[in-house]
């Protein structure tokens, strides 16, 4: 058990460092982790942790809180968020410093064009990768795309949303 | 606590659209900042608003601002999940959610994409990124240090222009 949870928090620390783009790029990465390598869940449960961190009200990264509880309850669940944020944190404090500290203006401005546009890249490229994971039939697709089509020409809170794509599933639509 | 649906689109509704304690651009460069560096781009917003606002407390307070309250709540789903997973219902809506969910992240991509079209000559930065994640498969580490560059040239003329 206690090496279970040390493999946990320092696999998880080392992610923490490669996760550019986040959690929701990482998790193709995560799902060959924590299912093919490891086999602490099966592909299943994965896709269904990846709904309930949507659908619980919370950061993405629950899905790897998730994980961590899975393997080992409470404290497990503890380790893995942890786990995941440490080392990123310490770095961005330091590095979001550096460039608001810094003396001139434009090279200021320069890097957070160039960071900001490389978000949108990594952000629209993980929302891709996802679905292909996520998505298992043409109606899931028609809702995600859905999705999109009402957050860009509406300004329903998510929650909304969550609840139809929920409702449908219900309904056995998807 | 409201964060439904990941807190990413609720983040940027909140701080952009209703508080505005941010512009859009500032934003999306300050989340560009957080997503740059690796890690959970949440935390790391969190990080930065946090101490932007009141330093490191900020930091530690904005972060578990928005961590206790949704990971004890987690805990109590994954529990009910445990005992009703076997339902079809469940499984069902679970499909639902998590399409939901992945257009949630596509649109809050498609949101920060509109304000990139500011400046066109950019959108090379954002295709060179799809097309080494998506169709090359490339390490995100890979991606990152290939489309670094052009970035950075490109966002050195946008300063320029």
């Amino acid at each position: 058990m206690i090496s279970t949870l040390l493999s946990l928090f320092f696999k998880l620390s080392a992610f923490s460092l490669l996760a550019f783009g986040g959690i929701n790029a990482l998790l193709p990465v995560l799902y060959d982790l924590s299912v093919n390598q490891e086999h602490w869940i099966n592909g299943q449960t994965f896709s269904d942790y990846f709904a309930i961190a949507q659908a619980a009200p919370g950061p993405n990264l629950m899905t790897v809180t998730l994980i961590g509880w899975n393997v080992g309850g409470v404290l497990g669940a503890t380790i893995a968020t942890l786990a995941i944020s440490w080392p990123s944190s310490i770095m961005i404090y330091f590095l979001q410093r550096t460039i608001l500290n810094m003396q001139d203006k434009e090279k200021q401005q320069a890097i957070q064009f160039a960071a900001g546009a490389l978000a949108v890249g990594l952000v629209l490229s993980a929302a891709w990768q996802i679905a292909l994971q996520i998505n298992h039939s043409l109606t899931a697709y028609a809702l995600t795309i859905g999705t999109i089509a009402i957050v860009f020409f509406t300004r329903w809170h998510p929650l909304y949303l969550i609840a139809i794509g929920a409702l449908l599933g219900v309904l056995g639509f998807i | 606590m409201s964060g439904f649906g990941g807190v990413l689109p609720w983040a940027r509704r909140t701080i952009v659209e209703q508080e505005k304690w941010l512009t859009a651009e500032e934003f999306s460069a300050m989340l560009g900042i957080c997503q740059i560096v690796p890690g959970p781009n949440i935390v790391n917003l969190g990080v930065c608003v946090g101490s932007r606002f009141a330093g490191v407390p900020g930091a530690f307070a904005a972060v578990l601002g928005l961590m206790l309250g949704p990971v004890a709540l987690l805990l109590v789903i994954a529990v009910l999940y445990e005992h009703y997973s076997y339902m079809s219902i469940v499984q069902g809506m679970l499909r639902g959610v998590s399409a939901v969910g992945v257009g949630l992240i596509a649109s809050t991509g498609f949101k920060m994409l509109r304000t990139e079209l500011k400046y066109p000559p950019m959108l090379a930065v954002i295709f060179l990124v799809l097309i080494a994640a998506i169709y090359f498969h490339l390490g995100l580490g890979w991606v990152v240090l290939l489309a670094s560059p052009l970035a950075i040239l490109l966002a050195w003329k946008k300063v320029k222009k």
